[in-house]
């Protein structure tokens, strides 16, 4: 079950999306935290961040918006919590948002000498911080120039997170990958909005908010197939997996692992029952390892 | 402590149109106020769990009651004695005792769901409780017999008149929040909220109140669920930090 991703080792690849599951202590009540591949924590800001004003969810069909706006309790404070995620042996990644190249060195600054600390997710992507996030993600040049300077700013892996709300996904992942990226991973939520007839006016606070779960999984599928096909570096594909059946779709589109988001909300247990389900797939189908089924689907499209 | 259940379902009974009261055949060692998060279908549709609040409890029984709203509610009601149920609690805060010996605990609606087991709690722990019960209309105040039996003084409130005094429930209770030397509970309608939290504030009275909001997670790892806390650039989850607050953490009063 193994896989190797960004020069980590990971027991498994299944982990919980960024801003899915905390800092990991609220899940630890329900399974054993070293059951995962990696631990995703919450987007962490330079400084501390109160977020956006509620109504801040929306349910929708087959998923959910959200507008959270990267309410975190800045990088010192999430020093201490990523330090505890230490008790379960499982490398931790930190997903790391800012508004400009420097309050994303900031972070770093504040978190590089944790040995807890496996890698940075750098989160190029968030729809729901008006100034930042997204204009990141959606100019290659820009990209790759933040890429470059982070680069400078830590030895650890960095993983860049890519935004699905551009034009072509393929120009921002090859500009990550020159800037010097470890790996890649793919999507964050897709930019919607809900309206309530009652009330008449939008449902979140924010208008618009990031849409995640099984709505978005044909999107994310698809971007996935399209990184993992415009360049060499590991893929972790996220989007709308609910159940082993839906990580080995990613997996066998070119993800190296996967993420899962908002699932957990539905299902606590959904992260370790996906790893045993992939486990069974693998076993059931006469396949030795997990890479033996990474990219296999386009193999076989390709036969 | 906080876990995963599968309950099997013991009574699924209509209490009203629209209205349904669901016994569970085990206790998860639930307090006053607190809530779980019901899955009401096997797949991801409707996405989310639904909120549900502990209308009463005991070691070999947890009972829910709820009002038929959308979807969730609707599959939930659906589901029959000898069904299971997957749910996710105990959840939130509860409703904290304090060296009062009495009590006024103020309900709109379906806001006296976990209101229910407060009065039990109440009762138990020797206070004198004085209850007011508000809703739209006669039909709409469940239960009736079961909540006067549990209070020492009980009033109801109508919106037309059909039972009890035609006011709102907050111009009911006001004269008690007013006089008697007593910590306020209250769970209903926002507006019915801010209004008890504003007169325990005035006659200097200790308030709880229970709020709800749209949740995701429930266990305080999404951030969704939040609440402005008075006066501060802050935010807290309805989730873990309440469902029950007190009043003045919350409200502008
Ligand atoms: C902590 C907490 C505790 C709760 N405890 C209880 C409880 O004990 N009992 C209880 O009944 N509810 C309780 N609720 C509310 C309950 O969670 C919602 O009613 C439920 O989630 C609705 O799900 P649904 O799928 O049936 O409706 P959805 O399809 O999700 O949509 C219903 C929503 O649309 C609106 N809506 C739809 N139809 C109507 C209608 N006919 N009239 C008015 N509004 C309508 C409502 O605003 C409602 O929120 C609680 C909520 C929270 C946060
Ligand atoms: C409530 C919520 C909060 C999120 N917060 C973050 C975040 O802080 N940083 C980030 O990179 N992605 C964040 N995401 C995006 C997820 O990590 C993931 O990319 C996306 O939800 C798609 O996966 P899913 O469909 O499995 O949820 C968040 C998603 C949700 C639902
Ligand atoms: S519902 Fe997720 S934090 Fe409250």
């Amino acid at each position: 079950m193994t896989v190797k991703i960004a020069g980590l080792s990971l027991a498994n690849p299944v982990m919980p999306a960024s801003g899915c599951f905390g800092y990991g202590e609220e899940y630890a009540p329900f399974f054993d935290l070293s059951r995962l591949g990696a631990v995703v924590v919450k987007g962490t800001t330079a400084e501390p961040c109160a977020g956006n004003p509620p109504p801040r969810l929306a349910e929708t069909t087959g998923g959910m918006l959200n507008a959270i706006g990267l309410q975190n309790p800045g990088a010192a404070a999430a020093r201490e919590k990523i330090v505890a995620l230490q008790q379960w042996s499982v490398p931790v990644i930190v997903n790391v948002s800012g508004h400009s190249a420097a309050q994303y060195r900031a972070v770093i600054e504040v978190l590089d000498d944790l040995s807890a600390l496996a890698a940075y997710e750098i989160n190029i992507s968030c729809p729901n911080v008006k100034a930042g996030g997204m204009a990141f993600g959606t100019d290659p040049a820009v990209v790759a120039a933040l890429v470059r300077e982070l680069r400078c700013a830590t030895k650890k892996p960095l993983i860049i997170k890519l935004s699905p709300n551009v034009t072509d996904v393929t120009a921002i992942a090859r500009a990550a990958a020159e800037g010097g990226a470890d790996a890649l991973s793919l999507i964050n939520t897709l930019l919607g909005m809900a309206i309530d007839i009652e009330r008449r006016r939008p449902v979140l606070a924010n208008l618009t908010g990031g849409l995640s779960g099984p709505a978005i999984k044909p999107v994310a599928l698809r971007m996935v197939w399209q990184v993992t096909s415009a360049v060499e570096i590991p893929v972790i594909g996220m989007g709308g997996i609910t159940n082993a059946r839906d990580a080995i779709e990613f997996l066998m589109a070119g993800a190296s692992a996967v993420a899962i988001g908002a699932a957990n909300f539905t299902n606590p247990l959904v992260c370790p029952e996906t790893v045993e389900g992939i486990r069974s797939y693998l076993a059931e189908n006469g396949f030795a390892s997990v890479r033996e089924i990474v990219g296999l689907a386009k193999k076989e499209w390709q036969k | 402590m906080l876990k995963l259940h599968t309950l099997k379902i013991i009574k699924q009974e209509p209490v009203a149109p629209g209205y349904q009261r669901l016994t569970l055949a085990r206790g998860i060692a639930a307090q006053a106020g607190q809530f779980v998060q019901v899955r009401a279908s096997e797949t991801f549709d409707p996405f989310l769990r639904r909120p549900i609040s502990v209308h009463d409890a005991a070691e070999d029984r947890l009972v829910l009651l709820y009002r038929t709203v959308g979807r969730g509610t609707a599959l939930l009601a659906a589901k029959k004695a000898g069904e299971t149920l997957d749910l996710l609690g105990p959840l939130g805060s509860s409703f904290p005792l304090t060296d009062r010996a009495q009590a006024v605990v103020v309900a709109g609606g379906i806001g006296a769901a976990p209101l229910y087991y407060l009065l039990r709690t109440l009762k138990r722990a020797g206070k004198q409780v004085s209850f007011f019960y508000g809703a739209r209309t006669e039909a709409e105040l469940l239960l009736r017999e079961e909540y006067r039996a549990l209070a020492t003084n009980y009033s109801e409130a109508t919106d037309d008149g059909s039972a009890g005094s035609r006011a709102l429930v907050t111009d009911l209770a006001a004269p008690a929040i007013a006089s008697l030397d007593a910590t306020v509970y209250a769970c209903g309608p926002s507006p019915m909220l801010k209004e008890v939290a504003r007169l325990a504030d005035y006659y200097g009275r200790s308030c709880f109140v229970s709020l709800e909001a749209q949740l995701a997670c429930g266990v305080g790892a999404c951030l969704g669920c939040v609440v402005p806390v008075r006066g501060q650039e802050k935010y807290r989850r309805v989730c873990v930090d309440g469902p029950v607050f007190a009043a003045g953490e919350v409200f502008f009063c």
